[in-house]
């Protein structure tokens, strides 16, 4: 499979809610938007998986839940040494929510050669201890973070894949905030101009000032340089062993 | 079709006026044009049977390329994309994405006629080119069908079901014309589904053969150890003298679970090479035996003739997306040399024959595994150049990481499995072959530039970067010498000449843009 299927797919299939048939002009079906407040922050509002919680679609307790029989109390009671909550909802919430999960499993079962998850109880195999260690030592991690500083309440903003997804590459999924590299630009007359990196390839250099203004410049033009702390976790990923990432994603799960 | 109010006025307008500048209009395309194409032609994916992506123009050299300007155009009108390579034939360009096909004046951009394919459900991801046979030209489409029209008018010929896309099978191929066999192959990564090479008779539609390069069970030949997939949905190259086509093949399914099918799956991520006669393989070479990454070696096998450690040969070179170039006796599929060109952690070596050897620490895990590359490759569908002066096989590689996910649960249909890449960049580098040295790089920006290579006989390359700049490039270092910022660059980019101008054509985003020097430029 090439590339564009790869892209294509990564973004359609998670994006694509699976209650929604294509065209996506059915009515909402009962349960969805349930599901999504109240369920759908660690399953995924398409109950494929979540931040925290497991893919619902493939969970053996679905497989076997005749009509909320196993789901309902569950729900209702929660799994509190695994991390989920109790919900007191009333019983016709909960049949919605259990009919939407059916729905959803129903829908997944008709795609059985889609991309999976990977749930939250997949990424415990570091050593938390071992993590730390590279975090200070080999990893130089602590060159830039404080587990007490930026880090602190890291493993409660992010958990599971995402966690990990941000610890290998922080560039990515950054929203609105800005991008951390600085830039200098030298212009011809001597002006020194620097900002948040806006823009960047073989003939532009691009920074956002001071005052939330674009500014750009012919690469050819001036003189410039780039300071990115994201180049240490470029050139980290040709350094971790697996070994290694699986225990600073553990060291990182600690910092609540 | 969909025609314009006044399209068949404009046809019978275009069609007086080719006939008197161009000698071999109205006569269709001879196939055997195809063995050596004319200069006002890209008559063929790749332009000719060999790869290259080679043109022996010299009207734009590394001099006067800075001059290059827009000489047209065209706006397809639609949000997707132009992945496709243009086929030009009678001063005609033919250019398509999924479900739309547009003739267009290859000297002014002016429509001529356009076709659209009705709405279907199958999967619209791309579309890589038509191909052209006589008075006929031949659109794969979304549901794995393949439409012949009337190459100068956009009507209807027929339309035959390739494979069936209730299974899982899609079409974005352009296919090979060999003699009086158009080869056209199929896509599928989401079902178990046998990878498929199917030879169509350009003037019935019937069917002449397929070749199975994972043959079902219970069919002679089956030794694929249970893996389904190697779909080649990629166009070939062929060796007339040889009289083999050469086609690379897709990745195994179930795609990440490698313990559902054991051994190393024949031919999956392979290069074989077919009797385009019968569908036979000659021989076959694995790219990656037991793939469990998503690494296809669909990528151009390019062919080309020289010595190599003195001996002369015909040779296969492939940048395959496993971040490993190859280099094959295309006679008989023997190794004579393989090496990275991109950031690899896969392997733990090279085994006698040649291939990579898997290292199963960086198979697909429960709990992740950090590998280089990642899904997207080394390099990908978008072709690479061989430039036979300076011997050197330019190429649109990216350095990247991907994790990769596997448990039992995940269960062995379709997919599989779970992988996300992490982060890449793009280098477009000039490799030499004989020694596997990279003798120039230029940095093409974040992430995979989808633009390919083109390179002329005046010493000139022509890619594109990640930031949708196209480029030229001096072959011999890899500086800089031309830009337009036009949007995704599609692909790579071709060049012919009609009334003694030179043109380059490149894709942007949904428009075609054809670049030449300024009219009344002094040869150089």
């Amino acid at each position: 499979m090439n590339l564009e299927h790869a892209l294509a797919l990564i973004v359609l299939l998670p994006a694509v809610p699976l209650a929604q048939a294509p065209g996506g002009r059915e009515a909402e079906p009962p349960g969805q938007s349930l599901f999504a407040a109240r369920c759908g922050f660690c399953h995924g509002r398409d109950a494929a998986g979540g931040e925290s919680g497991p893919d619902l679609t493939i969970s053996p307790l679905v497989a076997k839940d005749v009509g909320g029989d196993t789901l309902i109390p569950v729900i209702r009671d929660g799994r509190v040494d695994k991390g989920m909550p109790a919900f007191a909802l009333g019983a016709s919430d909960l049949d919605a929510i259990v009919a939407f999960i059916h729905d959803q499993k129903k829908k997944a079962d008709l795609n059985p050669g889609r991309r999976r998850s990977v749930d939250l109880a997949d990424l415990q195999t570091g050593n938390a201890e071992a993590g730390k260690a590279y975090f200070n030592g080999a990893g130089g991690c602590a060159r830039c973070h404080a587990p007490g500083g930026d880090l602190a309440g890291v493993a409660t903003r992010l958990k599971g894949l995402a966690l990990m997804q941000r610890m290998l590459d922080p560039g990515r999924n950054r929203g609105q905030k800005p991008n951390p590299a600085i830039v200098a630009v030298t212009t011809r007359s001597g002006e020194t101009v620097t900002g948040h990196l806006a823009y960047r390839d073989e003939f532009t250099i691009a920074l956002t000032d001071d005052s939330g203004w674009y500014r750009s410049w012919p690469t050819g033009q001036v003189r410039f340089s780039v300071d990115d702390p994201l180049d240490a976790h470029r050139a980290q990923l040709g350094k971790y062993t697996d070994r290694d990432m699986h225990d600073v994603l553990a060291y990182l799960q600690t910092l609540r | 079709m969909m025609r314009r109010q006044s399209a068949a006025r404009l046809f019978l307008g275009a069609a007086s006026v080719l006939a008197r500048c161009v000698g071999s209009a109205g006569q269709g395309l001879d196939p055997a044009a195809l063995l050596k194409p004319a200069v006002d032609s890209w008559p063929t994916y790749h332009g000719d049977y060999s790869g290259q992506r080679h043109s022996p123009l010299t009207q734009i050299t590394p001099a006067n390329v800075a001059q290059l300007t827009l000489a047209w155009a065209f706006q397809t009108g639609q949000s997707a994309q132009i992945k496709a390579t243009p086929i030009l034939v009678n001063g005609i360009v033919y250019i398509s994405t999924p479900d739309h096909l547009w003739a267009i004046d290859a000297r002014s951009a002016r429509q001529i006629w356009q076709y659209r394919y009705p709405d279907n459900t199958g999967f619209h991801i791309g579309h890589r080119g038509v191909a052209v046979y006589k008075d006929s030209v031949y659109l794969t489409t979304p549901d794995a069908h393949l439409v012949a029209l009337d190459a100068r008018t956009g009507t209807v010929k027929w339309n035959v079901e390739i494979a069936d896309a209730k299974k899982g099978y899609w079409s974005t191929n352009a296919p090979l014309l060999v003699r009086n066999h158009l080869l056209v192959g199929v896509a599928g990564d989401f079902d178990n589904l046998p990878g498929m090479l199917t030879s169509i008779d350009p003037e019935t539609g019937k069917t002449q053969w397929i070749f199975y390069s994972t043959p079902p069970p219970g069919t002679p030949g089956a030794t694929s150890g249970g893996a389904t997939g190697g779909q080649m949905w990629m166009t070939g190259t062929y060796d007339p003298e040889l009289d083999l086509v050469y086609v690379g093949t897709g990745n195994p399914t179930p795609v990440l679970n490698g313990d559902a099918r054991p051994g190393d799956n024949p031919w999956t991520c392979s290069i074989v090479a077919i009797h385009p006669e019968t569908g036979k393989l000659e021989w076959g070479f694995q790219a990656t035996p037991h793939d469990t990454h998503d690494w296809d070696a669909s990528e151009v096998p390019v062919l080309v003739d020289g010595t190599f450690d003195g001996v002369p040969r015909k040779m296969l070179m492939q940048a395959s997306r496993n971040g490993y170039f190859f280099v094959l006796d295309r006679a008989n599929g023997t190794s004579l040399r393989t090496f990275p060109f991109a950031t690899v952690n896969w392997a733990s070596g090279i085994d006698r024959a040649g291939r990579p050897i898997p290292n199963r620490d960086k198979e697909p895990a429960r709990d992740g595994r950090l590998v280089a590359p990642n899904e997207g490759g080394g390099t990908n569908y978008r072709s690479p150049s061989f430039d036979p002066a300076t011997g050197l096989f330019i190429v649109s590689a990216q350095d990247s990481y991907g994790i990769y996910f596997f448990k039992p649960e995940h269960g062995a249909y379709g997919w599989a499995g779970a992988d996300y890449g992490v982060f890449g960049r793009g280098f477009l580098r000039a490799i030499d072959y004989r020694t596997g040295a990279i003798r120039w790089t230029h940095a093409l920006g974040e992430g995979a530039s989808p633009a390919g290579v083109l390179t002329t006989a005046s010493g000139l390359v022509f890619s594109g970067d990640s930031s949708g700049n196209v480029l030229a490039l001096r072959t011999s270092d890899g500086a800089t010498l031309w830009h337009s910022s036009i949007g995704t660059v599609g692909n790579s980019p071709i060049t012919y000449e009609l009334d003694g101008r030179q043109y380059v054509v490149v894709a942007g985003g949904g428009v075609l843009f054809g670049f030449a020097l300024p009219e009344g430029t002094p040869p150089s």
